[in-house]
């Protein structure tokens, strides 16, 4: 299955937009580096729509007590509930433990638009 | 399904119609706002509530019913929710100048029945009292306690002693008019009366706020004194219960000496007054929590709650583990919340 979601201008660096495919509710995330990603709009945790939520940064793991290291500025998916984090350019794993993913689906862009598809 | 705790949000100038001069002034003319404690800029999106939650006028979450109506009581079936307050204001903390939080507490409440309790069948409230003054607050109780949708009186967790005799007649008032106590932290200092450096720590320990308090109000022989008494201890989960009684009990036995007027086990006065609210849960398995309940000796001093609409919310569908048996989640999600107020068993 696959579905176009929106004109690539509709979506700018940093920006997400809730859409669907099938019967799916997704988000569509637009990365800093301008390429897109989908995801399910529904955190693995409890349920809650991502769309909802923020793309963001986070603070990259240091060495030391009181060292930040802000990165990824657009391209965390922060959920709207509890705040769990998900890298939307490595699949959608979370940031704490990458054996947990929200589920992605692949993106085209063709002719200015962008396609989801499902399977 | 019972909801043991929702947090409406009053905005400071929907309160003003509702207070006396010469309160209304010191809002209206000099703008003031309970001093807030809490050192800590919140992590999650939308600072201390779900991001999604914001009323969709851009006015913040909770404070608006028919939105509430929407995203939480309908969408989830609620069959009764009960209000909790954004504990902004909260009268009890309030330092110094009781006579305002007095006015405040009257304000809140008649605001509360007016704004919410008259327009849903399924909330039900909790009477805010200035806790400094036993006996202005005692008048409150009296005031509001015979209302049908008022199902118990809220105190912070704070840095307060509840257990001591100060606070009795407070009790006393609650148990004559078959109100449930209702204890909820209000950004208590955990470290050695510090906050520590981190969010993170302190909300990892929220719970040991609440077993200071259970812990004083059992020794001080509030149950003792008050034999018909309820206590359900808000936003604390329940996990840490079955170590709580152990240490009690144990530390009874020996030590009984120095409370004699404590007739029963500590587990004992647990199971038979108090209620434990589940969120926010820890992810466990089944197993995991049959245990915990195994321990607790009792599957019927566990509620389960959401804590709409705050960020650390638990969603009535996905919290719990599944495949729970159907009589263990009637329990959890209705039944136990109903044997518990002593006005909804009536
Ligand atoms: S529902 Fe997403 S972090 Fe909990």
């Amino acid at each position: 299955m696959e579905q176009t979601v929106c004109h690539k201008e509709d979506l700018q660096p940093g920006e997400m937009m809730e859409s669907t495919l099938g019967k799916h509710s997704i988000v569509v995330c637009r990365a800093s580096d301008g390429h897109y990603y989908a995801f399910l709009n529904r955190c693995i945790h409890q349920g809650a729509p991502l769309s909802k939520g923020k793309l963001c940064g986070a603070p990259a793991p240091t060495e030391h007590v009181g060292e930040y290291a802000f990165e990824k500025d657009g391209d965390i998916l922060r959920c709207p509930w509890h705040s769990r984090e998900f890298d939307i350019k490595n699949e959608g794993r979370m940031l704490v433990n990458e054996k947990f993913k929200i589920k992605n689906f692949n993106v085209t862009v063709e002719n200015d638009e962008v396609i989801v598809y499902n399977g | 399904m019972i909801d043991t705790d929702i947090h409406e949000r009053v905005m400071y100038e929907e309160l003003l119609p509702y207070l006396e001069q010469p309160w209304r002034r010191y809002i209206e003319d000099c703008h003031w706002i309970q001093e807030k404690h809490m050192p800590y800029t919140q992590p999650a999106v939308a600072g201390v509530d779900r991001a999604d939650a914001k009323v969709p006028d851009g006015r913040p979450a909770g404070t608006d019913l028919a939105f509430m109506q929407e995203q939480l009581l309908d969408q989830n079936g609620h069959e009764k929710g009960i209000l909790t307050g954004a504990l902004d204001p909260s009268p009890s903390s309030m330092h110094g100048w009781y006579e305002m939080a007095t006015a405040l507490a009257t304000a809140y409440n008649d605001w509360q029945i007016d704004k919410w309790l008259d327009h849903d069948d399924r909330l039900y409230g909790s009477i805010h009292i200035a806790a400094q003054d036993p006996q202005g607050a005692v008048k409150e109780i009296e005031r509001l306690g015979s209302h049908p949708k008022m199902v118990q009186v809220l105190l912070p967790i704070d840095d307060i002693l509840w257990g001591d005799a100060y606070y009795h007649p407070i009790f006393e008032a609650a148990e004559k008019h078959d109100l449930a106590i209702g204890m909820h932290h209000n950004e208590p200092p955990l470290y050695y009366g510090k906050w520590p450096k981190y969010f993170i720590e302190w909300h990892t320990l929220i719970p040991l706020s609440h077993m200071n308090v259970i812990t004083n109000m059992i020794f001080n022989g509030v149950f003792e004194k008050f034999p018909k008494l309820k206590l359900i201890m808000i936003e604390g989960g329940f996990t840490y219960v079955p170590f709580l009684m152990k240490k009690m009990d144990q530390q009874y036995k020996d030590l009984r000496h120095e409370v004699p007027w404590v007739k029963r086990m500590p587990s004992d006065i647990i199971r038979e007054h108090m209620c434990f609210t589940t969120q926010p849960l820890e992810e466990m398995k089944k197993k995991e929590l049959m245990q915990i309940i195994d321990q607790i000796g009792s599957d019927e001093v566990i509620s389960f709650s959401t804590d709409y609409p705050h960020w650390d919310y638990d969603s009535p569908a996905e919290a719990l583990p599944p495949n729970l048996d159907d009589d263990l989640k009637k329990k959890l999600f209705s039944e136990n919340a109903r044997n518990f107020y002593p006005k909804f068993r009536k």
